[in-house]
């Protein structure tokens, strides 16, 4: 495996070029933008960043021209989504009350280890809700798949076609951040798949895409205060939640909450992504000493160098 | 009413209200300090939790009149030493709003519904204005403001020969911004159509919150009332214009989730309960109700209920829902203003409506029965009832 390099938001701190830069290989540099959605191609800075050498695969832009050309992708396409807005709406009200029997069994007082057992059982719950959910969406997009529509359009054929061709002659993959949501489904829409050997950049939702299992999370909104499962990412990081804009998105001073959050998603480390961060995840999908993660405690603080 | 001498904390010490400072020192000063006076404070002054309202002028009698449940109404005003300034101090919670007229003797002559010629604050409704007395706390929401960089959706005046109402009825039509033939969007339908526009800034909210990711983008069909308090008490064929005709139109004609909790129904007051209504008479249709102080006037005993005979209906058709609670969608987001009157039969409703497994979100606030309240309720609401995709993007 080669080098991912996850990096915080780049609104204001720009690092993407001087990582890309770092990694002294030559060659075009295939970027993806999709989480832009109608700003895709709104990519000039970018460019300047990348030193003139970016290439931009437009998927965003590939999957509307197939969605406005192919009736029968856009019918399985609307079908689909629409379907996975209802799945996650259901998962959303079991989720609400499942976290709220975990809060509830967090106040509680009495006997240590009673209460400790419940709470364990009671965020083993939420995790089983939570597979259920990713479960489902997976069944959903082989449903969707199995209905043949892929197969049956050249203009979606020679987009993947294309979009493939492109990755092959880059030297390292770009990802922006942007709508989460619109980056993985663009991506899996065109199966971009970076070669283990293809270095890649991400940034902010560029950087959750490389991860296993996509968190949604803003604690500062009232209708989505909990964290939710969103999908499975290219799982180019295994191993690791990615949580770009930690400090303007989380209530990292809950120590119950935070503790709760890392309880739920135990096994992946929860990486704090903001402004200026650089982690360089190691071949063996390692975080570096100096990242930035939520501690078992509910407090943060850095990955620690081997002994 | 509190006491003239009443003080308030200013940085840890007590320190008495602008009026009693005024009060003292008229006996040393000249004529001109109630001028002085009045170009120092805006009224009515606000004072930490003191509201003083002030009228200036000769009179026998002045009044504040209000709608707020707990205040006296009317409000005497008392004359200040000999002078012609007007004033009573009340207590406004943090955070309230209130919505007040004076009231005026002069010359054996009452003259009403008069706005505070020392406030330029005033709020706006189908009735007219009223003056503003907003406490300390109390901000008007960015939200609800023109903001250049929110890209506007846009309104259509479309019109349907509705056979149930057997009349045209017109609907105003918004498209959010970016609107696009491939997306599905959800359907809110509010009643009151015009007003939710132009007195709680309807299109400003949607187009905010839509650019904010707040909520989702979103179809809007703002429906003006015909005769509104026959069609929106419990109407039948109010309910079957709003189910039967103007849902499937608009799912035929426009990019729809054609789904129940892809459409929500909304109104305030009346409009409350013509939502409330038509969602029993079609349980099946919308999937969130967006309830604004809603009449839901109810008598458990007696016949008396005090509204008058335009809710004679209004509360038949509460008693029997209450007499047979049922689930008419999924959720429910209700609110309803501390300072009203209906404040009482809209918390008996909550858990009416909670018993019956829907899902209820209510909501108070320090504010009366007015546009601007169901105005700042709107963020809330909607990022419940349809969340925008702001969880979605990380930048």
């Amino acid at each position: 495996m080669s080098s991912t390099h996850l990096l915080g938001p780049q609104r204001f701190l720009t690092t993407a070029g001087a990582v890309v830069r770092s990694l002294d290989i030559e060659g075009p540099v295939a970027t993806i933008t999709a989480g832009w959605e109608e700003r895709e191609s709104d990519d000039g800075e970018l460019d300047t960043v990348l030193d003139g050498r970016s290439q931009n695969l437009r998927l965003f832009g590939r999957m509307m021209d197939v969605l406005e050309h192919d009736e029968a992708v856009a019918a399985a396409a609307l079908a689909l989504r629409d379907a996975v807005d209802d799945l996650a709406g259901l998962y959303s009200i079991r989720l609400h009350h499942a976290l709220d029997a975990v809060y509830a069994l967090r106040r509680r007082k009495g006997r240590e280890d009673v209460l400790a057992a419940a709470s364990r059982d009671g965020i083993d719950a939420v995790r089983r809700l939570d597979q259920w959910y990713l479960d489902e969406v997976r069944a959903l997009y082989s449903e969707a798949y199995a209905t043949g529509a892929a197969g049956s359009s050249e203009l979606w054929a020679q987009h993947r076609a294309e979009v493939g061709e492109l990755l092959a002659g880059s030297s390292v993959l770009a990802v922006a951040g942007g709508h989460v949501g619109m980056l993985l489904r663009t991506m899996q829409f065109f199966s971009v798949r970076p070669p283990v050997d293809l270095p890649v950049v991400a940034w902010s939702a560029g950087a959750m895409a490389m991860t296993r299992t996509v968190v949604l999370f803003n604690d500062f909104v009232q209708s989505n205060g909990a964290a939710e499962v969103w999908d499975r990412g290219l799982a180019r990081v295994e191993n690791v939640v990615a949580l770009p804009h930690a400090r303007r998105r989380i209530h990292l001073d809950d120590r119950v909450r935070m503790q709760v959050f890392v309880r739920r998603f135990e096994g992946s480390a929860c990486l704090l992504l903001d402004d200026g961060a650089k982690v360089a995840v190691g071949p063996d999908g390692a975080l570096p000493p100096g990242a930035r993660v939520i501690r078992a405690d509910g407090t943060v603080g850095v990955v620690e160098a081997a002994a | 009413m509190t006491s003239p001498t009443t003080t308030v904390p200013t940085s840890g010490h007590q320190r008495k209200l602008a009026i009693n400072r005024l009060r003292d020192r008229l006996a040393t000063s000249d004529s001109g300090a109630v001028d002085r006076f009045l170009q120092r404070h805006s009224a009515p002054i606000i004072e930490g939790r003191y509201a003083t309202f002030l009228w200036r002028g000769e009179a026998e009698e002045v009044m504040v009149r209000h709608r707020v449940v707990g205040l006296p109404d009317p409000l005497h005003l008392r004359r200040l030493a000999d002078t012609d300034l007007w004033h009573a101090t009340i207590e406004l919670p943090e955070g309230s709003r209130v919505e007040y007229q004076f009231e005026v003797v002069r010359g054996g002559v009452r003259e009403q519904y008069l706005n505070d010629p020392l406030n330029p604050r005033l709020a706006h409704g189908p009735f007219g204005s009223q003056s503003v007395a907003a406490a300390s706390g109390y901000v008007v929401p960015s939200w609800t403001l023109p903001d250049p960089e929110a890209r506007p959706g846009t309104i259509d005046s479309i019109s349907l020969r509705s056979k149930a109402l057997r009349r045209e009825q017109w609907v105003r039509l918004y498209r959010p911004a970016r609107f696009r033939e491939v997306r599905r969007y959800p359907l809110l339908i509010v009643h009151d159509g015009d007003d939710y526009l132009n007195y709680a800034a309807a299109k400003t909210v949607l187009d905010n919150l839509i650019h904010r990711g707040e909520v989702a983008p979103l179809v809007a069909a703002f429906i003006p009332p015909g005769n509104r308090l026959v069609e929106y008490a419990n109407h039948a064929p109010h309910a079957r214009f709003v189910a039967r005709e103007l849902v499937p139109y608009l799912t035929e004609e426009l990019p729809l989730i054609d789904l129940p909790d892809g459409r929500c129904l909304m109104g305030s007051s009346f409009g409350g309960v013509a939502s409330l209504s038509t969602a029993v008479r079609y349980p099946s249709v919308f999937g969130s109700l967006l309830l604004q102080s809603g009449s839901f006037v109810f008598t458990d005993i007696g016949a008396e209920h005090g509204g008058g005979p335009v809710f004679d209906p209004v509360v038949k058709f509460v008693n029997g829902y209450r007499a047979r609670p049922r689930v008419v969608a999924d959720r429910i987001y209700q609110t309803c203003g501390i300072y009203e009157p209906l404040i009482t039969p809209n918390r008996s409703m909550v858990s009416t409506f909670r018993d019956t497994g829907m899902e209820v979100r209510y909501v108070e606030a320090r504010d009366g029965h007015n546009w601007e309240n169901w105005r700042d309720r709107l963020r809330d609401a909607l990022t419940w009832i349809f969340p925008g995709e702001q969880k979605f993007v990380y930048e």
